[in-house]
């Protein structure tokens, strides 16, 4: 007598009894999750719209850099400069996607599910700070490796920019962890997703809008040191001053002051916001 | 061995104090926690996970402090917060399996423990869709589900028949049973019904304004009494009277007799009574005391 097919058998509970990791596996386990949920991958297909988009977007100037690379056999475009000129895509994506990471856990109440694990508040803040910056450095990080690799691959006459591209690299990096931390920190304060996205974009706006003004009204005056701290107001050239000061290099017409000063404001800046995050959710795991 | 033990906790809010002096233990098995809203259920379960310190008191959750080994119990239990707690973009079958791989395990046994955990609560084809899209009943089965997938000792439900309708309570309460005895995990389990408990617990604490009023097995609470319920068909005057004839104390009841036991010659008399006058017996049953009854004396008597 055979069974018939198709027959689901009730096993009835079974145990577990395989291993158990640490909460430094569950860490890297929120860190993937987070990531996956910043692109949208195991979301339903209209949240991998505008993440995918903003990283095409981000690849367009690498891929018609290289194309004129290998036809004009000229570089058109410094590795440093990408982020400088594609800050409006950055910031588009940082307040789209940061509300994505944090904003959900609060509003719907998803933390206590992972403060009755074995995860403390601290790692929880760890993992989606990583996920963000991680998420931000790719979107920095690839067109310029693919810039780098399209570079090698055409053999210009000399030697590649090597030094530039890691110091594009490395100021990427840097770049993502102030964005970060300032996108999941306003984010987290507005926990309603459209909320958080309007707040991120406003403060983005805000900072360019200011450094420009405060540069216009300095450099009219004739006080181009204080022009260029006033610069720093904004992000994105407060990161780029701290290259030039790290690596040297082209500035793209901007004039930054000199020596560790901005190094300093950058450091000092991560540590207040990642503090204010702390403080953030000290007081939500306390509820 | 206790799954619980508490001495002498105490939680004090600014302006309020959640938890009395409580002192209470619980064994394996179903233990309901009883108590009206706002009587410190919510927050005994907080600190039991070792997410709030207590203000005085000491608290041991499968035989672990609370104070010190607060990761090490959150590793061995499973916890279903009384409110909404589930992200509306993701399906259940993502989040089931993050909160597996949250509690430790590797991936591919949280994947396989997500399957079997969604069939458990009965969760099928649509643990694939968003939960944004599911009903409460589905909801609470997810909530229930990332309680139990990682295979914990004890969970913790904190109010898992809320907003159900009266059959989707029904299975809640026969899947909390299960999980009891089938499945083999001790349960701790809040309500402010105490009718819902009384048919899953084996142990009930009650706990009003932060204080213990009481702590039993339920067949302290639901003790059967001295009193048989009888119900014929017709004739009942003529049963009443031939039970009295032979010395039984009857109380008519409407459609029905009470009859105190004396012994266990009383069920004989009822039946031979029965028998001789040819009456068609509906009915014989133990009268029981309800958990109401006794609940509503020990506030009444505090």
């Amino acid at each position: 007598m055979s069974e018939s097919a198709g027959v689901i058998h009730d096993i009835g509970y079974r145990h577990y009894d395989g291993p158990r990791l640490g909460s430094g596996y569950a860490t890297r386990a929120l860190f993937a999750y987070s990531l996956r949920g910043i692109f949208g991958l195991g979301r339903p297909a209209r949240s991998k719209v505008i993440p995918i988009f903003l990283a095409l977007v981000m690849l367009l100037p690498a891929v018609v850099s290289i194309a004129i690379l290998a036809m004009v056999k000229q570089r058109t475009m410094e590795y440093t400069q990408l982020a400088v000129f594609m800050q409006p895509v950055l910031a588009i994506f940082l307040a789209s996607q940061s509300p994505t990471v944090v904003a959900p856990d609060l509003r719907y109440k998803v933390l206590p599910l992972y403060l009755s694990r074995p995860v403390t508040v601290v790692q929880y803040v760890v993992a989606k700070l990583a996920a963000m910056t991680l998420a931000l450095f790719l979107l920095i990080g690839v067109p310029l490796t693919l810039m780098y690799v399209g570079e090698l691959l055409v053999d210009l006459p000399g030697p590649p920019e090597t030094m530039q591209y890691v110091a594009a690299m490395v100021s990427g990096l840097l770049l993502s962890v102030l964005l970060a931390a300032l996108g999941l920190l306003l984010a987290s304060l507005t926990p309603r997703r459209g909320l958080g996205v309007a707040s991120v974009i406003a403060v983005y706006l805000l900072t360019s809008a200011v450094a420009v003004a405060l540069y216009g009204a300095f450099e009219s005056l004739g006080r181009m040191t204080a022009a260029s701290w006033a610069v720093l107001v904004n992000p994105v050239s407060l990161v780029d001053a701290v290259r030039v000061w790290l690596f040297g290099g082209g500035t793209a017409g901007m004039t930054y002051p000199d020596g560790p000063g901005p190094a300093l404001i950058a450091l000092a800046l991560i540590v207040v916001l990642v503090g204010g995050l702390a403080l953030r959710y000290r007081k939500a795991a306390a509820r | 061995m206790h799954i619980l033990a508490t001495e002498g906790l105490t939680k004090s809010f600014p302006g309020v104090t959640a938890l009395d002096r409580l002192t209470v233990s619980a064994g394996p098995g179903v233990t309901g926690l009883v108590g009206a809203n706002g009587a410190g259920k919510s927050t005994l379960i907080k600190m039991l996970l070792g997410l709030l310190p207590p203000t005085a008191g000491t608290a041991q959750v499968l035989d672990l402090d609370v104070a010190t080994r607060g990761a090490d119990i959150r590793r061995l239990v499973g916890y279903m917060p009384e409110h909404d707690c589930l992200p509306p973009d993701v399906s259940a079958t993502e989040l089931v399996i993050h909160f597996a791989q949250m509690s430790g395990l590797p991936r591919a046994a949280a994947r396989e423990r997500a399957a079997d955990t969604l069939r458990h609560v009965g969760l099928y084809e649509e643990r694939y869709r968003p939960i944004g899209g599911y009903s409460t009943g589905m909801k609470q089965r997810v909530k229930l589900a990332q309680a139990l997938v990682q295979d914990p000792r004890l969970v913790f439900l904190d109010e898992p028949t809320n907003g159900l309708d009266p059959q989707g309570r029904d299975d809640m309460l026969a899947l909390i049973r299960r999980i009891g005895t089938e499945f083999g995990i001790s349960v701790v389990v809040t309500s402010h019904l105490l009718g819902e408990l009384e048919r899953i617990c084996d142990h009930v604490i009650v706990i009003d304004a932060g204080r213990l009023l009481r702590s039993s097995a339920i067949t302290d609470f639901t003790q059967a009494t001295q009193v048989l319920t009888v119900e014929v068909d017709e004739g009942t005057e003529a049963l009443a009277a031939r039970l009295a004839e032979a010395g039984e104390h009857v109380t008519p009841q409407g459609r029905v007799l009470l009859v105190r036991v004396r012994g266990p010659q009383t069920y004989d008399t009822i039946r031979d009574a029965a028998a001789d006058l040819e009456l068609c017996l509906i009915r014989l049953e133990q009268g029981r005391h309800r958990i109401e009854d006794v609940f509503r004396e020990e506030v009444a008597g505090v």
